[in-house]
C-alpha cells in the first residue's frame, strides 16, 4: 500500500503530524511550507462564546465549523458527480449525516451558532484519489478534535451528545480507511488533539476562505 | 497438523469457548460477592443536549446553479486542453470587484487535468469557453434565476423554481438593443450617489453589441432610475432599468451569480 500524500492539501506539514500520529504515513511525506490565514478560522480559534460564560456553547460552535467542513465537502462531491464505485456511494452516505449533524448543532445552539464559512476544496472534490485523501484526513482530524473537546465539557447531556457524533465520526474515518486502502485500526489508544492544533491544520489546507469580492461602492459605468 | 490434531484441538477450542459463556452467564446471574465491584445500580446514561435528525439525501435540485470566482488569470479555450484559445479572462471585473464565470459543465483532457466549461463576460454575447480548474475559486451556488422579457418589458425573478419578485423595466432602444442571450450577474454596486442609475446596479455579463466603445467595455446593468415615468418601454442605451423601490427589492431577493436569461 502506498503512502498517504497530501502535498497539495498539507503545506506547512500539519495534516502530514495528523496522519503520521494516525500512523498511516511516515512524515517525510510531506512538504513544509507557509501557513495562510483566514477570519473564519481566526473565529474558530476565539472562543467568542466563553465571553458569555458558556464554554460549552464555545465547544459546540466549534464542533459546528469542522461539521460545517465536512457536510461541504461531501455535498461537494457528490454534486460534481466525479467519484466512482464505493467512493461514490460513501459520499452520499456520509454527507447526509454531515448534514445532519449541522442541522443539530444549528438547532441546538439556535441564534448563538455561527455561519458557515466559504470553502474552496481545490479539486479534492473532482478527483476520486484526492476525495479519499482529504476524507481520510478530515475524519481523523475530526475524530481527534471531539476526543479534545469531549473531557472539557461541563453538561453531561454535551458530553452524551458528543460522545454520540465521536463515534460516527470513528466510523466514517474507518470506512474512508478502508476505501483508501489503508488499515482502519492500528494503534491501541488513539490521542486526542487540541483546537489550537486543529485549527492549525485545517488552516493549513487552505480549504476555508474568504467571500468573493461581488460588491462594491463604486459608480456604474453600466450601458445606462 | 493431521485431521485428527485438527478435531482434537477444536474440541478443546469448543469446550473452553463454551466454559467462557456459561461463566460469563453465571455471572450475570448470581450474586456477586461482597468485595467484588458492584455492576448493578449504574445509573441510566444522560440524554445527549442534541437531537441528530436522520440523514437527509441531497435532493437533485434542477434549479442549481453553480459560479466560480475567476482565481489566477486563465485563458479560456474552446475544448478541454488544446482548444483554440476563445478569451483571456483577469481577476477583476471593471468596477473592482472578483471577476466570476457561470459553470456550466466539467471534463477532463487526455492527461487527465480538469476543465470548467463557463459562460464568459465577453463579446460576442453566449461565449463560452474551458478553463482550467485550478485557475478557479471554489464553486458557489444560487437557486434564483431572472427572466427580462423584452417584448413584455418585465423583470422576473424565480427562487427554486418559484416567482418571488416581478416588476416592470425599461430595456434598449431598437438602435441600442438589449442583447438576448443566458448570462448571469457579476456584481453589485451601492452606496453610489447617482440619480441616473437610481440607489443599487447590477452588474450582466452581457454586452452591448453596439456601444462597444462605452467606458468599461458597455456592460449591460439592471439599475434604477431617475425617470420611473418612461417605464416601462423601450428607453436605454440597453440597461435594463426599473423604479428605484423595485431595485432595492430586488437587491435584497438576488444574489450575484444568478443565473439571467434575457428573450
Amino acid at each position: 500500500m502506498g503512502e498517504l500524500s497530501f502535498d497539495r492539501l498539507d503545506t506547512d506539514g500539519a495534516l502530514a503530524e495528523a496522519a503520521e500520529r494516525a500512523g498511516v504515513v511516515s512524515r517525510g511525506t510531506f512538504l513544509a511550507g507557509a501557513l495562510g490565514g483566514t477570519a473564519a478560522l481566526l473565529a474558530l480559534a476565539s472562543e467568542p462564546a466563553a465571553a458569555q460564560g458558556s464554554r460549552d456553547v464555545s465547544i459546540l460552535n466549534y464542533a459546528l465549523t469542522l461539521e460545517y467542513l465536512q457536510a461541504a465537502f461531501y455535498t461537494e462531491a457528490e454534486r460534481m458527480r466525479a467519484l466512482r464505485g464505493r467512493a461514490s456511494k460513501a459520499a452520499v452516505v456520509v454527507g447526509g449525516v454531515e448534514r445532519a449533524h449541522v442541522r443539530a448543532f444549528k438547532d441546538v445552539l439556535g441564534s448563538k451558532a455561527m455561519k458557515s464559512p466559504s470553502f474552496d476544496f481545490q479539486g479534492t472534490t473532482e478527483d476520486q484519489n484526492a476525495f479519499l485523501k482529504t476524507a481520510v484526513a478530515f475524519e481523523d482530524l475530526a475524530v481527534e478534535a471531539y476526543k479534545g473537546q469531549a473531557p472539557r465539557l461541563q453538561a453531561k447531556s454535551a458530553l452524551a451528545a458528543a460522545l454520540s457524533i465521536h463515534s460516527v465520526e470513528a466510523r466514517h474515518a474507518a470506512w474512508m480507511r478502508y476505501l483508501f486502502g489503508v488499515e482502519p485500526a492500528t494503534h491501541a489508544f488513539d490521542q486526542p488533539r487540541s483546537k489550537p492544533q486543529v485549527t492549525r491544520v485545517v488552516q493549513s489546507t487552505n480549504f476555508i476562505t474568504s467571500s468573493p469580492s461581488t460588491e462594491r461602492k463604486r459608480m456604474p459605468r453600466y450601458t445606462g | 497438523m493431521s485431521p485428527v490434531g485438527i478435531g482434537r484441538s477444536l474440541r478443546v477450542g469448543l469446550t473452553l469457548a463454551g466454559a467462557g459463556v456459561l461463566g460469563f452467564t453465571a455471572m450475570l446471574l448470581w450474586p456477586a460477592p461482597e468485595s467484588a465491584p458492584r455492576l448493578a445500580g449504574l445509573p441510566a446514561p444522560p440524554t445527549p443536549a442534541l437531537h441528530v435528525p436522520s440523514p437527509r439525501p441531497l435532493e437533485r435540485d434542477p434549479h442549481l446553479s453553480m459560479w466560480s470566482v475567476v482565481r489566477h488569470a486563465a485563458t479560456a479555450r474552446s475544448a478541454p486542453g488544446r482548444g483554440t484559445r476563445v478569451a483571456r479572462l483577469g481577476t477583476r471585473t471593471p468596477e473592482g470587484t472578483d471577476n466570476i464565470v457561470f459553470v456550466q459543465r466539467r471534463a477532463r483532457d487526455a492527461r487527465g487535468r480538469v476543465w470548467v466549461e463557463a459562460r464568459l463576460p465577453v463579446l460576442p454575447n453566449g461565449t463560452t469557453g474551458w478553463l482550467p480548474r485550478e485557475r478557479l475559486g471554489g464553486y458557489r451556488t444560487v437557486r434564483t434565476h431572472l427572466l427580462i422579457n423584452l417584448r413584455r418589458s418585465t423583470a422576473t425573478l424565480t427562487r427554486v423554481g418559484r416567482r418571488v419578485f416581478r416588476a416592470p423595466v425599461g430595456v434598449g432602444l431598437p438602435q441600442w438593443p438589449t442583447p438576448r442571450g443566458r448570462f448571469y450577474i457579476r456584481n453589485k454596486l451601492v452606496r453610489y450617489r447617482s440619480g441616473f442609475y437610481g440607489p443599487l446596479a447590477f452588474g450582466t455579463s452581457a454586452r452591448s453589441a453596439v456601444l462597444t466603445d462605452w467606458p468599461d467595455g458597455g456592460f449591460v446593468g439592471v439599475h434604477g432610475t431617475d425617470r420611473p415615468d418612461l417605464i416601462p418601454g423601450q428607453v436605454s442605451h440597453g440597461c435594463i432599468r426599473m423604479g428605484n423601490r423595485d431595485i432595492v427589492r430586488l437587491g435584497r431577493l438576488m444574489p450575484v451569480g444568478t443565473p439571467v436569461t434575457i428573450r
